[in-house]
């Protein structure tokens, strides 16, 4: 199991990891054989975004009333088109027509309930960083350059050598 | 009709249980600042996952930037307050 980039060894552009990454968060770095990231990576993002539509409801996937956060959201790949095809087709609650009449909610049910205030932003703002979060995902796994190395992952120099 | 009517009608027939992922959480009162927690800690995860060069000290790495992202969100909010509550009223003499 590859973790780690050699550098220099694979410095190169990948573009099915990156076609990958965007049909799946994660799904990018395990066709680069790492195995651990994409899983972390397809945890992280889909937890976010779906931790956004569980709080705000199916509300905050929505690209014709909030189309700029959409464009944020949309980076996780087909899921995010998915649910919002879901919802513009078969969840959208219409809004009453000026002086509706208790004749026209019996009649035009909603399906859901719109999310409003603080549990709304919350919610599009879940799912809008795990888009932005999932852009840097496809960019790395597109271009696979080696990861800078911290000061903490370079081998500890236990002592000082003896020079007799 | 009558806002009352319109309720009293309309609520056998709209009003339905919660359903996950549907209709939105119900929170009151100041609770949904708890929300940032997990939204810090995937944040967390999704970047340190591309960031680190080993996945060695992965979870270590992730609830330390957990835990900064929590930090700097307080003092920030923190420091808003002050300049809010102490500051402006302040400034606001010598205008």
């Amino acid at each position: 199991m590859a973790e780690t980039s050699k550098p220099g060894s694979d410095e190169r552009l990948q573009p099915a990891a990156a076609v990958l990454a965007f049909v799946l968060p994660g799904l990018g770095h395990l066709h680069l054989g790492e195995k651990q990231r994409g899983i972390c990576i397809m945890v992280g993002v889909l937890g976010l975004f779906f931790g956004g539509v569980f709080i705000g409801g199916v509300d905050v996937i929505d690209s014709k009333e909030d189309k700029w956060p959409f464009l944020a959201q949309a980076p996780v790949g087909p899921l995010a088109f998915a649910v919002d095809w879901l919802h513009q087709n078969k969840l959208k609650a219409n809004d009453p027509p000026p002086g509706a009449s208790a004749d026209w909610f019996r009649d035009n049910k909603p399906n859901r309930t719109k999310s409003l205030s603080h549990v709304n932003e919350v919610g599009w703002l879940y799912a809008s960083i795990a888009g932005m979060l999932n852009a840097i995902c496809i960019i790395d796994a597109g271009w696979h350059a080696p990861r800078r190395r911290r000061k903490d992952d370079t081998p500890k120099v236990v002592g000082k050598m003896d020079v007799a | 009709m009558m806002l009352a009517d319109l309720v009293i009608n309309s609520t056998p027939d709209t009003v339905h249980a919660w359903r996950p992922f549907l209709d939105p959480i119900t929170l009151t009162g100041g609770k949904w600042w708890f929300l940032l927690i997990p939204l810090a800690f995937g944040i967390s995860m999704v970047y340190k996952a591309v960031r680190l060069h080993k996945m060695k000290r992965y979870w270590r790495e992730v609830l330390m930037m957990t835990i900064q992202i929590i930090g700097t969100m307080i003092l920030l909010a923190i420091g808003i307050y002050l300049f809010v509550e102490l500051f402006v009223p302040w400034a606001e003499e010598f205008v």
